[in-house]
């Protein structure tokens, strides 16, 4: 809190957000200690001036340190995908243990003892497991980690990766983040019209006409009366990167009349400065005497810069085309409206006006007086207008161009003020063209803003003030209302409550920033997303992402990569589940039909952990099957990863020709050894009997132990190989949900090697030697690899045909029942 | 002397007749025997080699297709990628 200051300016854009530089004095001007005039806050830099003052807060009680303690106190929630990862483990489980108990049940009817029958139970639990998918679904997500670090997006928290995939609404701030943070000529009055000068940030865009004397006026008074210069040894750096000692208008008009005009210090050289009055918030305009660099002409210029109004007043003449001309009515209302209509962008505008005063009064060697001014003040000839703003990032506008388009809301928050805020909006796309606000609508009609429906304004911009004042219901029936919302002079409090609105309306939040203010959104939204490189420490370790070269067009590759991965992940588990079954049911016919066990524990994971994975894997390269960015975000309580539709297919349908192809190769395999299938059927007590070792078989053939167990152990290589051979097809058809695998091709080269590798380890685990002693795995004849093939075929043709219905038909009943 | 034949067989029989693999290789000097027990004599040793060989080449020809920037060449049957799924028609098999 201030007693005392002269001229005092403080940069308050880390707090709010604000790039003008504020000026503080002793006067409570303001009851919101964050607008009044005479407090001045931790961690903003004072950019001009000195000032006395006594500390009020410290550490955690300053408005800097209250937001820290709101940040850290926030409990961050689940991710999206963890949501769905538990749902998805409870279906497993409640499949588990249904088929467990109700085979509990079974085996105690069939007469098995309580301790046979629990192992039972928990054999058939265990084999439910699907145990290489944990490890699958973190690949799948570092995979897709690692992509997105490649196109610059930093991810710090795995499951992030997937949300912005699911993001229904982004919250943006705009300082920072939509803006480029530096003020910047972008208008200019002369001449009686308004010319656009060139904002981007490599200077791409259209340059305006230069031809004009007024402009050269104009860029000499711009030059000369302004205080900021260049830093030293910045002549090799391009103009826009060099830094500046100044302040921020300043800065904008140096580095806006250095590349129009050449260098400003030579030409300050050329002119030099005799007297100068700096800007005071009392005359609100600066004034400098130069001599000419004319040396046959005598006479001192005097330069003039400030608020339009107090310039204008000062003028007796304007300049024209290069001639003076007397003001008259129709220039000064011209004048007027160019003044509104640039104040209307948003823009802080600056008029510039010089003389050259008369050498008989002001021969050479004249002693100007700066404190008790003893030269004229007025009758100067008016040049122009000058306008600055904070001009948007080259890229953000296509950015929200495509967010839009891929159905995701894009709302400002910001500490700024709602003009400048509502300019930028409409720059950058959050406010699109034709949508207006109920004050434009009044405008418009020309009738008070009361009486317009509130129906008809699809964009809205809301000041801090107004928000205080709202209830949840008023808050929720706005986002839900409109559209194209900006949120202006937010205090990094209220930015947290526009978060949960949104979230309360079961919206998936992302949140952008960059500063301080922003750390509390971005830590309670379900992903913060901060700038890399112009952010502030605390908002990058407040957010789950950070855009290495604060490119806002990042976040679109986040929103695809992130739909990417769900719809692989559904692939994958969709893959890894199909094999669950031809695991089970063996255990299960053992048990209700007690014929020799066709699969073992061991055979069940080598396949899930063993050739599965890398297929498993492989799905996570597969493509888009369709413009994903087209789509509407899912709906969290409607579109689940792992739904019944899933379950059906991979349990019900593909698992279940699976375990028939493996049943056919074990009763092959026991049939071409002497035991018909018929003869199975009730002989797996004797089977399993150690002493019995003249077991006799359809032919008469009498088998020991050891040689049953011989032939058991083939069959459970065979069934394993089996499986192998239907998880071919599996995953080519896994491949795609809607799609034909023709039109979607073979080009995912990891699932091809996936395919080999799984093959080569098939073929490994059978055939090495000492694979019988180590894992009790037999070397197969050739013909029984091919007992699976034909239903491998089947299962490629079946849903190939189920996909094809699926397309002629969309939205009937097979798309209902089976489109995953 | 048949006791004495009976035990000179008998003593040939129990190592055979107690091997522990299932092929039971009878060393008779008898062809007939040979004969009958062919059907469960088979190759197993080439067989392992065969299968071996088999897993090894498959294995290097994934880590070459993973290597190598070209296209692969037993991809099945490729074909450009329809651009909408609403416009494609359905390749029918």
């Amino acid at each position: 809190m201030f007693s005392l200051s002269l001229c005092f300016q403080v940069d308050n854009s880390s707090l709010t957000g604000e790039s003008e530089p504020q000026s503080r004095s002793p006067d409570n001007t303001h009851d919101n200690p964050l607008e009044t005039r005479n407090v001045a806050f931790f961690s903003t830099n004072c950019v001009e001036g000195t000032a006395r003052g006594i500390v009020i807060c410290t550490g955690d009680h300053t408005v800097m340190g209250r937001i820290a303690t709101l940040t850290s106190g926030l409990e961050t929630g689940k991710t999206p995908i963890a949501k769905e990862i538990e749902h998805f483990i409870h279906i497993i489980t409640g499949v588990a243990v249904f088929l467990g108990v109700t085979f509990f049940i079974l085996a105690i009817v069939l007469g098995y003892s309580w301790l046979e029958a629990v192992i039972f139970l928990i054999g058939i639990i265990v084999a439910n497991v699907p145990e290489g998918l944990l490890a699958t679904v973190t690949v799948c997500l570092t995979l897709t980690a690692k992509r997105m670090a490649k196109k610059n997006c930093l991810v710090k928290n795995l499951e992030a990766v997937e949300t912005l995939g699911s993001t229904s609404t982004i919250c943006s701030d705009k300082t920072g983040t939509l803006t480029q943070n530096r003020m910047t000529v972008a208008h200019m009055w002369f001449d009686n019209q308004i010319h656009e000068a060139d904002t981007t940030e490599d200077q791409s865009g259209a340059s305006f006409d230069k031809s004009s004397v007024t402009w050269l006026s104009l860029a000499r008074v711009a030059g000369l009366c302004n205080r900021a210069q260049f830093k030293a040894g910045q002549d090799a750096l391009p103009i826009l990167k060099r830094d500046v000692a100044g302040d921020a208008s300043e800065s904008a008009l140096l580095k806006c009349i250095e590349l129009c005009c050449g260098s400003v210090r030579a030409n300050r050289d050329r002119n030099k400065k005799v007297a100068e009055i700096p800007f005071n918030s009392t005359n609100k305009y600066q004034l400098s005497i130069h001599e000419t660099e004319d040396t046959n002409d005598n006479r001192y210029l005097l330069v003039m810069k400030g608020a339009p109004e107090r310039i204008l007043d000062c003028c007796s003449t304007i300049m024209v085309q290069g001639k003076e001309q007397p003001m008259d009515e129709e220039l000064k209302e011209s004048f007027q409206n160019a003044y509104m209509e640039l104040g209307g962008l948003g823009e802080r505008v600056l008029g510039f006006c010089h003389t050259m005063l008369a050498e008989d009064q002001y021969p050479k060697g004249f002693a100007f007086d700066t404190d008790d001014v003893n030269f004229q003040t007025d009758q100067l000839c008016f040049i122009g207008l000058m306008s600055m703003i904070d001009p948007p990032r080259a890229a953000v506008p296509d950015a929200v161009g495509k967010c839009r388009s891929a159905g995701i809301k894009v709302i400002m928050v910001t500490g700024d003020h709602p003009i400048t805020a509502k300019a930028i909006a409409k720059g950058v796309g959050i406010i699109s063209e034709g949508n207006e606000t109920v004050e434009d609508i009044a405008a418009r009609l020309n009738i008070p803003v009361s009486q317009v429906n509130p129906r008809d304004a699809k964009a809205c911009v809301i000041h801090g003030t107004d928000l205080k004042d709202l209830s949840q219901d008023q808050m929720d029936d706005i986002l839900r209302n409109h559209t194209e919302i900006v949120f202006a002079r937010t205090s990094p409090q209220q930015k947290l409550i526009i978060v949960e609105g949104c979230q309360r309306l079961g919206a998936i939040v992302a949140v952008t920033g960059d500063g301080v203010n922003d750390s509390p959104a971005l830590k309670k939204a379900d992903i913060g997303v901060a700038m890399g490189i112009s952010g502030s420490d605390v908002s990058k370790q407040a957010a789950d992402m950070i855009l290495l070269d604060d490119n806002f067009a990042s976040i679109v590759t986040g929103v695809e990569e992130g739909r990417l991965i769900f719809d692989n992940l559904k692939k994958s588990i969709a893959y890894t589940l199909t094999s669950n079954i031809p695991e089970i049911t063996p255990f299960l016919l053992f048990i209700c039909a007690n014929i020799p066990l066709p699969l073992g524990t061991i055979t069940i994971l080598c396949i899930d952990l063993g050739t599965d994975m890398v297929p498993a894997i492989s799905l996570a390269y597969e493509t888009a099957e369709s413009d994903i960015m087209k789509r509407q975000p899912r709906n969290p309580f409607r579109d689940k990863l792992v739904n019944e539709r899933l379950i059906s297919i991979a349990y019900g349908q593909i698992g279940m020709i699976q375990a028939v192809a493996g049943f056919f190769a074990y009763f092959v395999i026991l049939a071409e050894n002497g035991f018909l299938p018929s003869k199975l059927v009730g002989i797996r007590l004797n089977w399993d009997d150690r002493s019995v070792n003249d077991l006799e078989d359809s032919y008469g053939q009498q088998w020991t132990y050891e040689q049953r167990k011989i032939v058991e152990f083939t069959c459970h290589t065979a069934f394993f190989v089996s499986i192998v051979v239907v998880q071919w097809a599996d995953v080519i058809i896994c491949k795609t949900r809607r799609n034909s695998v023709f039109q979607q091709g073979m080009r995912n080269k990891i699932l091809i090697f996936g395919l080999f590798e799984e093959t080569a380890l098939a073929a490994f685990l059978s055939y090495c030697p000492g694979m019988d002693v180590a894992l009790r795995m037999y070397p197969l004849k050739p013909s029984w690899w091919f007992c699976a093939f034909p239903y491998s075929f089947l299962i490629f043709v079946y849903d190939e045909v189920r996909k094809l219905l699926l397309r002629r038909n969309p939205g009937g009943w097979v798309e209902r029942e089976t489109y995953y | 002397m048949d006791l004495v034949t009976l035990v000179v067989f008998g003593s040939w029989l129990a190592p055979a007749l107690g091997s522990a693999f299932g092929r039971e290789v009878i060393a008779s000097a008898e062809n007939a025997d040979k004969d009958y027990d062919s059907p469960f004599e088979y190759d197993y040793e080439s067989l392992r080699i065969g299968g071996l060989v088999f897993a090894v080449v498959l294995f290097v020809l994934g880590i070459v297709l993973i290597v190598t920037k070209k296209c692969s060449c037993s991809s099945d049957k490729p074909r450009p990628k329809a651009p909408d799924e609403e416009t494609a028609v359905p390749i029918a098999q």
